[in-house]
């Protein structure tokens, strides 16, 4: 079935307005090259929209939504792309509005670490951006090259070094957002503190529910002034997770611990070849920043933790170039699982830290049952785990099995005292599970917070709150394979 | 509903004994004070205010609602028989208690483990977790910690029809639905009443120590902040004229006082750094330095005759202050500051406004803490946010109470 059979056929009247408003380069119409936008980075599941527009300002971003608001027509925010739970499918959405031309840094105000920008712009553009003054914009999720702020701001998103710095909420000062009906509002600001509801911290997570962000006020922080970065090798996933507790309740907060296994750090050293230990069960990266005076004091604290775990090494990038390469091979670990298999579905579940032993064995209880390889490479400092379950997307039973074994992960996560999502949000992938953690009467207060903005769902519609009934069909829009 | 029919109704349901004349700070602020002994009879007092209409203030310390009505509400709820730290694993660096439990109390449970909850509001032992979210407080630690919406990872409140909502979780990272915690953080008890909050924690640092330097003009000031907050990373940072510097124990005509945190080695280096930035810096350590950071956390605003907190951009801190008659106590580098005047001023409207057109100049708002008596009445205790918003408040505060029974008008815009 189409999801988008209200829009079948487009008034073509509106079409013309719309580009009146964008420009003709501002508009796609034809399915070919609409096809290119038919999923994000979660490719199980694709429809394309019937349109698509690219707005150059918040005024013609304004003027397209009133245009649409008119004709009642719904419509779904776009940035990169890189989404990985399909927050960007035009799920009953026709017209799909993407900030790609929006891609202004419109000031940098060093002095009050502030950079106001377009929502297009890329996030390491950012920190491309003050560099050069020793500043940086913290949050910074492994897409960072790709994906934009207004997505980051929609799935308030986070990265390695989140387990510092914060997440995507943490950084945001101020947005411009415009609401379904085309009206634009300005929530916060350059100030630290709100007045009134906080509205803003709302608008970050809802995941495009709450209209289109067009312009956004960041904090930006000062680079610290050195840095630690270790690589600490074990036998088994087991022994690692230890040893990020015990390094998490030692005092010291390392800016980053990342993990990946086995298979992943074998993908890893086949397509980039930095030098990770190709036997090893497990490694941990964990980085220290901050003061140089305390940073090899804390190094050498953190190595004799590891070492008390049964890590079997450690070892300290000795300069920039390895440290770069370290983060590399983490950053790129996604693309080189790429080579394992022909698809791989990303899964993104939370555990209370102290758990993530318990979950890593029932990962591999999960491979063994439905004979599909799951591989690890996450934050292991927030416990937010990314089992990447490995299938091939021709072969139908292991598309259902792929999807069957994640719910699996993530029912353990729930049933372990965490969450569906540290990171990529609900989208369309969890929909479905969100009952899993919320009761009926928390739904029901999302979704009058939801309506606060957007009462009538048009933006992003059927998307984050399951709805009875029409759950099932939400939850599975036009899979590319039938399940 | 006359006050012995309202006593008599809640009382059939938290017990005859829970209910009662309020006392103290709390006799300004309510008629009626009740004390549900959990979740359950608490969300039976909702549902009965919702049903006749019984207007419902939830209670901390109650130093916040006698400021801003002029009359007092019916009924207030304390949170004070729940109290409880329903999970702390010190390993997860994450604490779930009760809403009614003190901070300080918070502070002692985490203790052991050397962790704390680096939100510092004055008075910790007064103050409720409920309390803390509600008004949104952060103290000087707010400039290298954050504030109480950075690290509250969950919330439970009841709601409308005595729904128990939750949103957020137990983990440090969760982006499951909409951010429950923001909302009500800062909503001053006016969409429901917050009965339990899970936050990150932190742990203690091994050192801590204060540097003090007095000036006798402010643009010195001004500049050696600017100086240490461009250069180090400091644990707070804070600007005092004289009035404030003399009730945190240092006369001197304008005092800055920076504070310096972690492992021995970092605190000697910062201790270095320092003296190399500001000479003439003056060190305090150990128990001497703790005893002086309580007394700068604890600055009590309700002792002036009028006090507000401003927030701007931070760089436009220093114009304000400079340009202002009134005394204060400045989070330099966050852009907040408490203003305040020892004496009532000839006529506080016109006082306030000037503060407040200051603050909107800088891109920002002001906030009123305490108001003498004598104009209370005639002031707006929170800066009005753009027509837009507004809207969209007012919409929020319609969904989350339809009945309009919680806090009714106490909030922006009379919300
Ligand atoms: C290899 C890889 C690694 C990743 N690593 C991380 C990671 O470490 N941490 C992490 O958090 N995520 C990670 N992600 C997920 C993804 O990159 C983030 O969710 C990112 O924020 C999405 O940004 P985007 O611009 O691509 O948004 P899109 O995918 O285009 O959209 C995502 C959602 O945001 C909405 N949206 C987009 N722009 C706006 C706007 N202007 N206004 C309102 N709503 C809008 C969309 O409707 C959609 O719901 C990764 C993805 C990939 C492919
Ligand atoms: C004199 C004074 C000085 C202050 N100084 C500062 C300052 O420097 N910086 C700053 O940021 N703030 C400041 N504040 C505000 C301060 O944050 C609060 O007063 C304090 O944190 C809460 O203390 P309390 O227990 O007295 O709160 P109360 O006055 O009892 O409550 C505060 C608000 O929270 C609501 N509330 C209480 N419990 C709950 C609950 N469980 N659920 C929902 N709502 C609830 C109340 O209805 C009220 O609206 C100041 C306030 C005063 C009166």
């Amino acid at each position: 079935m189409s999801h988008n059979a209200q829009a079948t056929g487009l008034d073509p009247t509106l079409v013309a307005e719309l580009a009146a408003i964008a420009g003709s380069d501002g508009i796609v119409s034809r399915s070919a090259e609409l096809k290119v936008y038919e999923c994000d980075g979660w490719t199980i599941e694709k429809c394309s929209p019937d349109l698509l527009v690219m707005p150059r300002t918040t005024e013609q971003v304004s003027a397209v939504l009133k245009a649409l608001w008119r004709r009642e027509v719904a419509f779904v925010p776009r940035g990169a792309g890189t989404g990985l739970s399909g927050g960007a499918l035009p799920v009953n959405a026709p017209v799909m509005i993407c900030t790609s031309k929006m891609n202004r840094i419109l000031s940098i105000d060093l002095a009050n670490r502030r950079v106001e920008v377009q929502s297009g712009v890329v996030n390491l553009h950012v920190t491309n951006a003050v560099k050069r003054d020793r500043f940086l914009y913290a949050p910074d999720p492994s897409s960072q090259q790709a994906c934009t702020i207004g997505g980051n701001i929609a799935e308030n998103s986070g990265g390695p070094h989140t387990l510092k710095y914060g997440v995507t909420t943490n950084h945001v000062l101020g947005v411009t957002l415009v609401l379904a009906d085309g009206e634009i509002v300005e929530l916060g600001g350059p100030a630290e503190e709100r007045c009134g509801y906080d509205l803003l911290g709302a608008v970050v997570g809802a995941e495009g529910t709450a209209g289109i962000v067009t312009r956004a006020v960041l904090k930006i922080i000062r680079e610290p002034e050195g840095h630690r970065t270790l690589l600490a090798t074990f036998a088994d996933v087991e022994a690692a997770t230890h040893a990020v507790s015990a390094i998490m309740a030692s005092g010291i907060v390392p800016s980053a611990i990342e993990m990946m296994d086995q298979l992943i750090i074998r993908a890893v050293e086949d397509a980039f070849h930095v030098g990770l230990p190709a036997e090893a069960g497990a490694v941990l990266i964990i980085e220290l920043d901050g003061l140089v005076a305390g940073l090899d004091e804390h190094a050498a604290r953190v190595t004799e933790i590891a070492c008390h775990n049964g890590a079997s090494g450690v070892r300290l990038a000795r300069d920039e170039t390895e440290r770069a390469g370290l983060w590399k091979a983490r950053k790129r670990a996604f693309g080189a699982v790429g080579r394992l298999a022909p698809n791989y579905a990303t899964q993104d579940g939370v555990v209370p830290r102290t758990r993530l032993p318990d979950i890593l064995r029932t990962i591999q209880v999960i491979s063994r049952k439905y004979g599909l390889a799951i591989g690890n490479v996450f934050h292991a400092g927030d416990g937010n785990i990314h089992p990447i379950v490995l299938y091939d997307e021709r072969k139908p039973e292991e598309v259902r099995k792929a999807i069957a074994a994640g719910r699996e992960i993530l029912i353990a996560c729930v049933e372990m005292g965490g969450s569906l999502t540290g990171e990529h949000g609900i989208g369309v992938e969890k929909q479905g599970e969100m009952p899993l953690l919320f009761s009926p009467e928390d739904l029901i207060a999302m979704s009058e917070l939801r309506h606060v903005f957007d009462p009538l769902e048009r933006s992003n519609p059927n998307k984050v709150i399951p709805r009875p009934g029409s759950c099932v069909e939400v939850a599975a829009p036009h899979r590319q394979v039938p399940i | 509903m006359s006050t012995d029919e309202i006593v008599q109704r809640v009382s059939l349901i938290v017990g005859a004994g829970q209910v009662g004349a309020p006392t103290g700070r709390a006799a300004d602020a309510v008629k009626i004070l009740s004390k549900p002994g959990d979740a359950a009879e608490l969300a039976e007092v909702v549902r009965a205010c919702e049903t006749d209409r019984i207007a419902l203030a939830p209670l901390g310390a109650a130093r916040t609602l006698s400021q801003i009505r002029s009359l007092p509400v019916a009924l207030g709820v304390s949170l004070g028989r729940l109290a409880r730290v329903v999970a702390y694993e010190p390993k997860d660096l994450t604490i779930t208690v009760e809403a009614g439990l003190s901070v300080g109390e918070l502070n002692r449970a985490l203790a052991p483990a050397r962790q704390r909850l680096p939100v510092d509001p004055c008075d910790p032992d007064a103050t409720t977790v409920g309390a803390l979210i509600a008004a949104s407080h952060a103290g000087p630690l707010r400039l290298s910690e954050g504030t109480t919406r950075d690290l509250l990872i969950g919330i439970r409140y009841v709601g409308h029809q005595g729904h128990s909502v939750h949103g957020g979780g137990r983990v440090v990272k969760n982006v499951a639905g909409y951010d429950l915690m923001k909302v009500l953080g800062g909503s001053f008890g006016t969409l429901g009443i917050i009965t339990e909050a899970t936050f990150k924690v932190r742990p203690l640092p091994e050192q801590y120590a204060m540097t003090r330097l007095s000036f006798d003009r402010a643009e010195k000031l001004f500049a050696a902040a600017r100086e240490l907050h461009d250069s180090l990373p400091l644990a707070h940072l804070e600007g005092l004229s004289s009035a404030a510097a003399y009730a945190c124990g240092s006369p001197a005509r304008f005092l800055l006082v920076a504070g310096i945190s972690g492992s021995s080695s970092e605190v000697a280096s910062l201790r270095d750094a320092t003296a190399r930035a500001a000479p003439g810096a003056v060190f305090v350590e150990r128990g001497d330095a703790l005893h002086a950071y309580a007394r700068l956390r604890d600055f009590d605003a309700s002792a002036w005759a009028l006090t507000a907190q401003i927030a701007v951009a931070p760089a436009q801190l220093s114009s304000i202050l400079a340009a202002t008659d009134a005394q204060y106590l400045a989070h330099m580098g966050c852009g907040v500051a408490t203003l305040f005047l020892p004496e009532p001023p000839a006529d506080g409207r016109i006082t306030i406004d000037g503060w407040r057109q200051a603050a909107r100049r800088a891109g920002g708002y002001l906030r009123i803490l305490h108001a003498h008596r004598s104009f209370r009445g005639s002031v707006e205790f929170f800066d009005m946010p753009n027509d837009g918003a507004l809207k969209l408040m007012r919409r929020l505060k319609a969904a989350f109470d339809p009945a309009g029974v919680f806090n009714p008008g106490c909030f922006v815009g009379g919300i």
